[in-house]
């Protein structure tokens, strides 16, 4: 079962191109971290499969129905742009917003109710949204992107300007959310936040598809893998451009990627020759890594 | 359709819940009685200052009369004009015209009258103060000694004063209007004053409501809460909910104004008496149904038109500043049907009437003056209907283009050809 399927999907502004032929799918109850560096084509194509703009060719597949405007009420958005009606109270907002996704007006209350509970600001129901801290109003204009139980949630850098208390709720309720079943699409170019939170990931830039699947597979066939040696005494074998590519030395830390070709043992066999290894561990590429080697190859 | 009464809804109730509307309602209303009926009043009132004024009479034959003339009284019941006689003779005229000017300067004097001796030939005095643009009191002096002056010359002349004011009495036309059936009624003004008023009525609407939805447009711009909006809602539902909920708001001041002055009618006179017993058999102009009915229709149908075309306006731009400088055409369009309006009133059967009457963007201002003023035939109200409702859905079928594409733009302020681009691409 699919979330979300984009086939060959284009969109220019005065003849510039914002996306060109991408493809993706999301399968349903994962989470989906969509990348890629300013100016991407991001928020163009999470805009696109919203119907807010219309896609110059392609298809968008929503919950296994092709340019539905129905099935966006199973949908949940949270625009990149933040705001809200100022001069609205909080809960009149959210039950607007709410009974736009066709919700009835008790299920709102209750649900309203409880997520301002949640995000312990049950006090600010009756506030005006203008009333509200910036950091507040994000995370109502967050509850609408959920309040509905959608099948399907999209969410454009949705840690931008989270405070990290704040953006540890927000990971613990997404993964609430994809545990209840639902899809979830996020742009970011935070690698940590993605590199955590992922079961897949699409790496695009400059409206280009450039890598995507899962993310355990990704980082299996990026190949490199770093080492991670602590020592004491000297380290004349990491000139050895035989063994080492580059390093990081930190003096008694130091972070290795082997040349290729060569292996670990070669390696761990020449560091305890020189010196006292009180640690020696092989890592996988950081999704940081992979972003940047591939963004700048490209 | 219920996305698009969810949206109606907010518009509505966020509006109507507001101080601003409660106030609206109450002060637009006080707002224009007090414009029409104000200066009136203010004319009417007397002034409670004694007008202290010496009158050099070198005829000597108006002063007397004068005195006997002039007997208006202030609100406390004194004498309102306090004159003083100030002899002067030929050689010292200049000197005593002097003394005079500098005790009016030294506010001892408001002013003093300069009667010539030869002023039954000449018909020409005059008058020196310190304030001399008090139109009513200056005309008041004018009557009261030109009175004298004509009485003083038809005695002269051997006739009798009452003989020649019987004589020269002026005729009055009492005018009757008559209506469908050749039914007539008096009008002392009535279908002038209510033409002038509706259509007022109608232009300041126009502007007010219009404004309503450019701002309630730009909001939702200016706060990026669009896209939220139109992630669950089409672009056009969003435009057709705002501008029914704003006019839904305008219907209900309206109901609430017409409940007001039914009451006024029915009960207004009643209490009128019971406030200034000589307001007895007094009357107040009602509405024909009729006139009420087209008031209704062609309020909605302004209303739609110009709300459609000031959401065009609201999504092209960023903020209300800009807002002020691209809404001129349709300030145009609103003020133009305004300044022919006497024209309309005084003609409203001729070609140029009929011409601007079926123009869409004058038609509810003009015709309904018409209609007001001389019932236009059926076909020629039912005509400027029809093309109004056809430019509406034109205008709307453009604007949803405009706006769908326009609600998405910040920054850079959109001109024609790309205007015309998003309405051809979208």
């Amino acid at each position: 079962m699919e979330a979300l399927r984009l086939e060959n999907v284009s969109k220019s502004f005065d003849k510039v191109q914002a996306v060109g032929d991408l493809s993706l799918t999301v399968p349903a109850g994962k989470v989906y971290g969509f990348l890629g560096p300013n100016g991407a084509g991001k928020t163009t194509t999470l805009r696109m499969l919203l119907q807010i703009i219309l896609p110059d060719s392609g298809n968008v597949h929503i919950l296994g129905q092709l340019n539905s405007r129905e099935a966006l009420d199973r949908v949940g958005y949270l625009p990149e742009e933040r705001g809200g009606y100022r001069k609205m109270k909080v809960h009149e907002a959210l039950e607007f917003f709410g009974e736009l996704k066709g919700m009835k007006r008790k299920d709102c209350q209750q649900k309203i109710d409880y997520w301002l509970g949640r995000f312990e600001m049950a006090q600010a129901r009756t506030k005006k949204m203008e009333e509200l801290s910036k950091g507040n109003q994000q995370k109502i204009q967050f509850l609408t992107a959920v309040l509905h139980e959608p099948d399907l949630i999209v969410l454009d850098e949705p840690f931008m300007g989270l405070d990290p208390i704040n953006a540890l709720l927000l990971k613990e309720i997404l993964l609430e959310q994809k545990n209840r079943g639902a899809a979830i699409i996020f742009s970011t170019h935070l690698m940590d936040e993605a590199e955590k939170l992922c079961d897949s990931i699409c790496l695009i830039n400059k409206g280009k598809k450039v890598l995507d699947g899962e993310l355990k597979t990704i980082k299996q066939n990026f190949g490199k893998k770093n080492i991670i040696l602590s020592y004491t005494g000297t380290a004349d074998y990491l000139k050895d451009s035989s063994l080492v590519k580059q390093y990081n030395d930190y003096g008694n830390h130091v972070e290795i990627s082997l040349n290729d070709g060569a292996s670990y043992k070669a390696l761990l066999q020449r560091a305890l020759q020189e010196a006292d290894i009180s640690r020696f561990e092989m890592v996988e590429p950081s999704l940081n890594e992979i972003f940047i080697s591939t963004v700048t190859q490209n | 359709m219920q996305k698009f009464l969810t949206i109606l809804r907010r518009e509505y109730v966020s509006r109507v819940k507001t101080k601003g509307f409660i106030l609206g309602t109450i002060l637009i209303p006080l707002f224009m009685i007090a414009v029409s009926v104000l200066p009136a009043i203010m004319v009417l009132l007397k002034s409670e200052d004694q007008r202290r004024i010496a009158v050099i009479d070198r005829s000597g034959e108006i002063y007397e009369a004068l005195y006997h003339s002039l007997d208006d009284s202030t609100e406390t019941g004194i004498r309102k004009f306090n004159l003083r006689r100030q002899e002067a003779g030929v050689e010292n005229l200049d000197a005593v015209k002097k003394s005079l000017a500098d005790e009016i300067d030294k506010e001892m004097l408001d002013s003093y009258i300069y009667i010539p001796m030869d002023i039954l030939r000449t018909s020409s005095a005059e008058l020196y103060g310190r304030v001399v643009s008090n139109f009513q009191e200056n005309e008041r002096i004018e009557d009261a000694i030109s009175r004298i002056v004509t009485e003083t010359r038809i005695k002269r002349s051997g006739l009798d004063p009452e003989a020649v004011r019987q004589l020269t009495k002026n005729v009055r036309i009492v005018t009757f209007k008559v209506g469908p059936g050749g039914k007539e009624e008096e009008d002392r003004g009535y279908s002038f004053v209510m033409a002038y008023g509706l259509a007022m009525f109608l232009y300041m609407a126009m502007f007010i409501y219009g404004a309503i939805i450019l701002r309630s447009v730009i909001e939702e711009k200016s706060s990026r809460v669009i896209e939220s909006v139109i992630s669950s809602v089409k672009p056009f539902h969003l435009m057709a909910g705002k501008i029914f909920g704003v006019g839904a708001v305008g219907l209900t001041q309206f109901l609430i104004w017409t409940i007001a002055l039914g009451l006024i009618s029915a009960y207004g006179v009643q209490v009128a008496v019971m406030l200034a017993p000589g307001a007895k058999g007094a009357s107040l102009p009602s509405m024909p149904i009729a006139v009420l009915v087209s008031f209704v229709i062609y309020f909605l149908l302004g209303y739609f038109l110009y709300a459609t075309l000031y959401a065009a306006v609201g999504a092209m731009v960023n903020s209300e500043q800009e807002a002020q400088q691209l809404q001129w055409p349709i300030v145009i369009l609103i003020i133009i049907p305004i300044m022919f309006i006497m024209f309309i009133i005084q003609n409203p059967a001729s070609q140029t009437s009929v011409i601007l009457s079926m123009i869409p963007f004058f038609a509810p201002i003009i015709m309904l003056a018409r209609i007001v003023v001389q019932m236009p035939p059926l076909w020629e109200i039912l005509l400027s209907m029809f093309i109004m409702v056809a430019t509406i859905f034109g205008a709307i079928w453009v604007v949803a283009k405009i706006y769908r594409v326009g609600v998405l733009m910040y920054g850079k302020r959109p001109n024609l050809p790309e205007i015309i681009k998003w309405i051809r691409y979208s």
